[in-house]
């Protein structure tokens, strides 16, 4: 009984951060237009590859959109030429990030993480011209796929209705981040973030930097391919433009943004990069000025992001409100 | 193939690697000596390139207008280093790749501020065409390569022939020691800085003809710049001078034959070298500080 209620207890704490942060990202559902929040959910798990990659591996992934246009078109096929249930296209898409990602991974991550960062990028712009030019009799090259009158509506959560979409969207997202949180604390979590810091000693520990790089690549590039298939089926439409090397850099912007490496820094990365490209563009129409200088600034600070700005102060706060508990001693949540 | 289109092809791809060793160039020094990944030498690019439109709209002189370009790339690159770059040297590599886009972003919204996003044209300075093996060639072409070439001679007089060249060789290898023998690596750094946001200026500057000068130019060449230095190996003068050539002539004969092909043919290239030799073709070994 007693184990029981203390493994409960246990479980709670694990939960309680994700919870809390999904919870506010619910309520900001009430307040903010469904298309922003959708577009936020979205993002973030865009984000939550790249930032896993930059924060824990050490490796600056400039390439994501490839990934993403992966997991698009591998839904678009599907839902164009085959089929018209949205979860199948969905999970092709997955499917196919993460075929894709076994193949070219083990090439990539032998290479030095400033090679890779190019190299990737160079796929992001072989995967553009693919999609844009080559493949041009199936992709339909700039005027893209329009499949949103063939999704079919699906029973419990309809994915062709916004509203369920968003759930669906949310759910995904919940699920994704308890993954990388279990990844964090995990034996492997650390392996990764080991390899970033010192490869040599991870060499003498008995692990191979080689088999932890390509997991953490494969893991992070399949989470962004869910979201290219998430992209897909809320828009009904793909097209090149979703793997152009100008648009490159914005996962890694966002990274930046809400702080490389932390959990919870996607979410609010993607908050504050969509919330400015909206608002700033509506105001003056020239943003790519805010956003540049809003990067230096940042890097000149200290790198650390919103997110990593604001956590420590947070958990301070909390540890001193906790301050007569016992439960102080434990760190609250990265 | 046809001979003649074969010879266009040849110079044009001979044109547009030069264009590409005079940006590529830059990157490779500031990787060499200070060890940073500088993406805003494609905003002194650009910024060559709008300097060149507006002085030769206001003056009629193209030749003028490329001189002005290269000095205020200069200039810009200076404030740079001075304002940004002075304080992240100490920090690793992948920093300020990201700080250095940042830059550019934020120059990209400078010049759509003065400039605005409407494409503008520069006039061809020299508009005759020669025969070469029974082909008409434009001159300019020839100019760009031969401007190349100069420039090309003049850096490796540059750092093999006067003390501050052989301090940033120097530098390269090592720049702890370099600093303990009393030279001033902080100027150094400088001048090297310097000197690759003007050539980046320069290349902007004679590319501008050729083109459309727009805002985005430099997200547009990024990509080319970038595969010119890797492929070269970071680092590497001799490196970038003849992988820009090879770049240049897969983008141009590649359009011949199959013109999707152009635009992805030289990161396919670029793929198979790295994956033979995952350093480059000139890269050294021994890169970490």
């Amino acid at each position: 009984m007693n184990a029981t209620f203390e493994g409960i207890v246990k479980a709670f704490r694990w939960w309680r951060g994700l919870l809390l942060a999904f919870a506010l990202l619910a309520v900001s559902r009430i307040f903010l237009p469904l298309p922003f929040v959708i577009e936020v959910v979205i993002f973030s798990i865009y984000t939550m590859g790249c930032s896993f990659l930059l924060g824990r591996v050490g490796f600056i992934s400039s390439g994501q959109p490839a990934y993403l246009a992966v997991g698009a078109y591998a839904t678009a096929f599907y839902l164009f030429y085959f089929g018209t249930n949205p979860y199948v296209g969905i999970l092709l898409g997955v499917l196919a990030g993460l075929a894709v990602s076994f193949v070219v991974g083990p090439l990539f991550v032998r290479l030095r993480s400033d090679y890779f960062a190019l190299v990737n990028l160079a796929l992001a712009v072989i995967v553009f011209y693919l999609m844009q030019k080559v493949l041009a009799d199936i992709t339909h090259g700039d005027n893209g796929l329009w499949f949103l009158t063939n999704l079919a509506s699906t029973p419990v959560l309809d994915l062709t209705r916004p509203k369920d979409f968003f759930i669906f969207a949310f759910l995904a997202a919940l699920a994704v981040w308890a993954f990388y949180k279990y990844l964090d604390d995990s034996v492997y979590g650390a392996c990764c973030l080991a390899t970033k810091i010192n490869e040599d000693k991870v060499t003498f520990l008995g692990y191979s930097n080689f088999s932890i790089r390509l997991l953490a690549f494969v893991i992070a590039n399949t989470t962004t391919a869910l979201a290219g298939a998430l992209y897909a089926v809320y828009l009904g439409f793909v097209s090149p433009e979703m793997s152009s090397p100008s648009r490159a850099a914005d996962p890694v912007i966002v990274t930046i943004l809400g702080g490389a490496g932390t959990l919870y820094g996607p979410i609010v990365g993607a908050f504050a990069y969509t919330g400015m490209k909206d608002v700033i563009s509506k105001l003056v129409g020239n943003w790519e000025l805010f956003i540049g200088f809003l990067l230096v600034l940042i890097m000149l600070a200290g790198e650390k992001g919103i997110w990593g700005t604001l956590q420590p102060r947070l958990e301070k706060l909390l540890v001193r409100r906790h301050a007569t508990t016992p439960t102080a001693d434990r760190p609250a949540d990265t | 193939m046809d001979t003649q289109l074969l010879i266009s092809g040849v110079i044009f791809g001979l044109s547009i690697g030069s264009i590409f060793f005079l940006m590529a160039i830059g990157l490779s020094l500031c990787f060499g000596l200070m060890r940073i990944i500088s993406l805003d030498q494609l905003l002194y690019y650009s910024v060559g390139a709008y300097i060149t439109y507006s002085v030769s709209l206001a003056t009629g002189s193209v030749w003028l207008g490329v001189l002005g370009g290269l000095v205020v790339s200069g200039v810009a690159a200076f404030a740079v280093e001075r304002l940004i770059f002075r304080r992240i040297y100490e920090r690793e590599l992948t920093f300020s790749m990201i700080t250095s886009f940042g830059i550019l972003i934020g120059g990209i919204g400078i010049i759509k501020f003065f400039w605005g996003v409407v494409p503008r044209p520069v006039p061809v300075p020299i508009e005759i065409q020669t025969a070469i093996l029974g082909t008409d060639v434009p001159v300019y072409r020839l100019v760009v390569v031969g401007i190349a070439v100069l420039v090309y001679v003049g850096i490796w007089l540059f750092l093999n022939r006067t003390i501050t060249g052989k301090a940033i060789r120097a530098g390269i290898e090592d720049v702890e020691h370099v600093e303990g023998l009393g030279i001033n690596v902080s100027r150094l750094f400088t001048i090297t800085f310097i000197i690759a946001g003007s050539l980046s200026g320069l290349a902007g500057g004679l590319h501008a003809p050729l083109i459309m000068v727009d805002p985005t130019m430099g997200l547009e060449v990024l990509a080319f710049a970038f595969m010119v230095v890797i492929i070269g190996g970071l680092g590497s003068i001799k490196g970038t001078l003849i992988s820009a050539f090879i770049v240049g002539q897969v983008v141009s004969i590649g359009s011949l034959i199959y013109a999707p092909l152009a635009q992805m043919a030289p990161f396919a290239v670029m793929l198979l070298i790295l994956l033979v030799k995952p350093t480059g073709l000139y890269g050294s070994a021994l890169l970490k500080r």
